[in-house]
């Protein structure tokens, strides 16, 4: 089965440190809840946020080795999503119909990136050494990246998908990646990313720069 | 030493944790919070006028207020002085500062839980828009703690000042509020549940 359906493309879900080996999150794709998780092999997976058993959300699953653990009755799933066990029947061999809906899930530029399953492209090829630097959650969605880099007075260098792109801060020295994640009722996620070799200033006055936004993205019923 | 307890308090589960944490000795009197009103009983005023737990005693003299529990008994327990890091006085400035903020998470995260979890009858919009604009300081900062080195609130250790806003902060999400809208909290709340001796309160759900 199929989880339900992303716009095509690539999405920036969050910084790869969101979700460090062994532990699960969650993230939200425009109406889509998703559990994200690494297992002790580092692999970035991304799963419907909705266990098979009986719906609980799977990014609040424990991760042992690399299989995911449901936290309401214990089912687990392998790296490819398939059922792995079920506590209440030690002895069953877990049909193969028992599968967590997977999408496709990639780490690059610092980000992780997700898409639908069927997807045709490969996820983004970033040149260069980058690290995580920020995600701030803003309540209005920017409409283009280009409005984005304009709220953060920054100039577009290249465009790495609709959502992401290399851009050029006034002030800082080097340039930097920038994204938004549109989670519609949720607002939207901003993360940015920064050259391996950025000082410790740079990175934080881009952390700083990116916190701004909340200024410029508020909600249109904050005054 | 005998703290008054209820187990789903995240402000009793401060001073648990602080317990815990120094391996302190120590008696538990459940006070019956809900339904029951204890805290609210002629007999529990004479302990605490303000009809609130957690209460410390030790001593035989009572203690009132979770901040201030943790700070007496980090200063009096704690032979190694970096729950409490009275020799660096620029860094307690900063534990202090973030104890009076975990009093108000009380007010906002806390308040938008007793609504959910309790049925308080409260204005529970207004707890979690308070509760927001705490949290966007507190991923903020850990954020830039992060970005310098610093795994914790006030520096490197992790202080009283952790676990004063630990509670609430985990049990957001009971409340109604997203605790994904802030990564790098989320970071902290994994690093703490790390800790050692840490134990998991109910309604915590965070497992490494
Ligand atoms: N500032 C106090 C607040 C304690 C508090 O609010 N305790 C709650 C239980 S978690 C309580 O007793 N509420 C009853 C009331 O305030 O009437 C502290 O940090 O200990
Ligand atoms: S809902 Fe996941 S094991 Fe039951």
């Amino acid at each position: 089965m199929k989880p339900s359906e992303l716009e095509a493309g690539w999405f920036p879900a969050g910084l790869q440190n969101y979700v460090l080996p062994k532990t699960a999150g969650r993230v939200v794709i425009a109406d889509n809840d998703i559990a994200l998780w690494r297992g002790e092999d580092g692999q970035i997976r991304a799963w419907e946020n909705r266990c098979p058993h009986r719906g609980m959300r799977l990014s609040y699953g424990i991760v042992r080795g690399n299989t995911l653990t449901c936290l309401y009755h214990g089912w687990s799933y392998d790296g490819a999503g398939a059922c792995a066990g079920i506590p209440a029947h030690p002895e069953l061999t877990p049909p193969k119909t028992i599968r967590a809906k997977a999408y496709r899930a990639a780490d690059a530029g610092g980000f992780i990136w997700v898409a639908n399953p069927g997807e045709t492209t490969a996820p983004p090829s970033i040149d260069g050494d980058w690290v995580p630097n920020r995600s701030v959650h803003i309540d209005a969605t920017p409409v283009s990246l280009n409005e984005l880099a304009e709220g953060m007075g920054a100039g577009l260098v290249s465009k790495i998908t609709d959502h992401a792109g290399i851009v050029r801060v006034h002030g800082v020295e080097e340039e930097i990646l920038l994204a938004f994640l549109d989670m519609k009722k949720h607002g939207a996620m901003i993360h940015t990313s920064v050259p391996a070799s950025a000082s410790e200033d740079v990175a934080i006055a881009v952390s700083k720069l990116t916190s701004r936004l909340r200024q410029v993205f508020k909600a249109s019923s904050a005054a | 030493m005998k703290l008054y307890d209820y187990v789903l308090s995240g402000n009793c589960y401060k001073i648990r944790l602080l317990l815990d944490f120094l391996e302190l000795s120590h008696e538990k009197r459940a006070v019956d919070f809900f339904p029951g009103r204890e805290h609210k009983s002629d007999e529990f005023l004479q302990i605490n006028p303000l009809g609130q737990i957690p209460v410390l005693e030790d001593d035989g003299a009572y203690i009132r207020d979770a901040q201030a529990i943790l700070v007496y008994l980090a200063s009096r327990y704690d032979p190694t002085a970096t729950w409490w890091p009275v020799n660096d006085p620029s860094e307690l400035g900063r534990v202090a500062q973030w104890l009076a903020f975990a009093d108000s998470i009380t007010s906002t995260a806390s308040a938008a839980r007793l609504h959910d979890v309790l049925g308080y009858d409260l204005d529970v919009a207004q707890a979690r828009a308070g509760a927001h604009r705490l949290f966007r300081i507190l991923d903020d900062h850990l954020a830039n703690q992060e970005l310098q080195g610093f795994n914790w609130i006030a520096g490197s250790n992790p202080t009283v000042a952790d676990i004063a806003c630990f509670p609430y902060v985990a049990l957001a999400g009971d409340g109604g509020i997203e605790l994904f809208y802030y990564p790098a909290i989320q970071r902290w709340i994994r690093r703490f549940v790390n800790l050692p001796r840490f134990k998991l309160m109910p309604g915590i759900n965070i497992f490494d």
